[in-house]
């Protein structure tokens, strides 16, 4: 139960951050998208990968944030909630063929590393320390960047 | 709950924005989705494995793709800088219009 609604969480989030117009938006579901991946990967048991997968989606996100502005045009309108909500209803039809339609066989069960053999033992809380210090970083410099473009104000 | 079908539809999802968006954040984002459905694949058929070499493997494959990613965004960030725009439809249209400018 859980897996499934992870899973239409996925999709539901990849499409808005497909189809939303703002890009801070835009990023916040690609940001979704992301954690949403290293749950699955936590419940099938690659943990360690689930961690570096929070990384680098972190490492993603910092620069995103940083270069969204660069890189995204003054939005010309909104999304509208109605919009919002066919695009969500959109990807929960989509992730329906991935919760009742099967084409693999059973999974196994991972490679036997407990969450917290992974966080600890295997240091995986560096890396995740690590990730959080480059995203306050590249935060710090985004709004020390905002407010030069705005000349202090 | 079959991830082989999941990893497809943000497969689909992803090249379906690469086909359709025009702003260079979109099409990076579809970038980043095809590559999440590629190592959400990959992921769950090694966790059917069963074996840490896929798992150390994918950590490899993750460092590849946040490079590209890098390299992509720098890419991007220079077009958008040079061109002043991040739409790819008027890029292409002034690097048309600069290539008849300089043929004349």
């Amino acid at each position: 139960m859980i897996l499934e609604a992870l899973s239409i969480g996925l999709i539901v989030s990849a499409c808005l951050a497909l189809f939303l117009d703002e890009a801070v938006y835009s990023v916040a579901a690609l940001a979704g998208t992301f954690l949403f991946t290293a749950l699955i990967y936590v419940l099938n048991g690659a943990v360690f990968v689930a961690i570096f997968q929070f990384a680098v989606g972190v490492g993603t996100l910092a620069i995103l944030f940083l270069s969204g502005e660069m890189l995204s045009d003054k939005p010309t309108k909104k999304t509208s909630p109605k919009n919002t909500v066919a695009l969500i209803g959109t990807g929960v039809v989509l992730s329906l063929p991935a919760i009742f339609l099967s084409v693999s066989g059973s999974a196994g069960s991972g490679s036997n590393v407990s969450f917290g053999d992974a966080l600890w033992n295997l240091r995986g809380v560096d890396v995740i320390l690590q990730g959080l210090v480059i995203l306050t970083l590249a935060l710090g410099i985004a709004i020390v960047l905002y407010e030069k473009k705005n000349g202090g104000k | 709950m079959d991830f082989v079908i999941l990893s497809l539809a943000m497969l689909a999802i992803g090249i379906y924005g690469l086909l359709i968006k025009r702003q260079l954040l979109k099409v990076f984002i579809s970038i980043e989705l095809i590559a999440t459905g590629a190592t959400l694949n990959f992921v769950t058929l090694a966790s059917a494995m069963g074996k840490g070499l896929g798992e150390a493997f994918l950590i490899l494959a993750f460092s590849t793709d946040t490079a590209v990613s890098a390299v992509i965004l720098a890419l991007l960030v220079i077009v958008s800088k040079k061109y002043g725009t991040s739409d790819i439809s008027e890029i292409i249209k002034m690097e048309d219009e600069g290539e008849s400018e300089a043929e004349l």
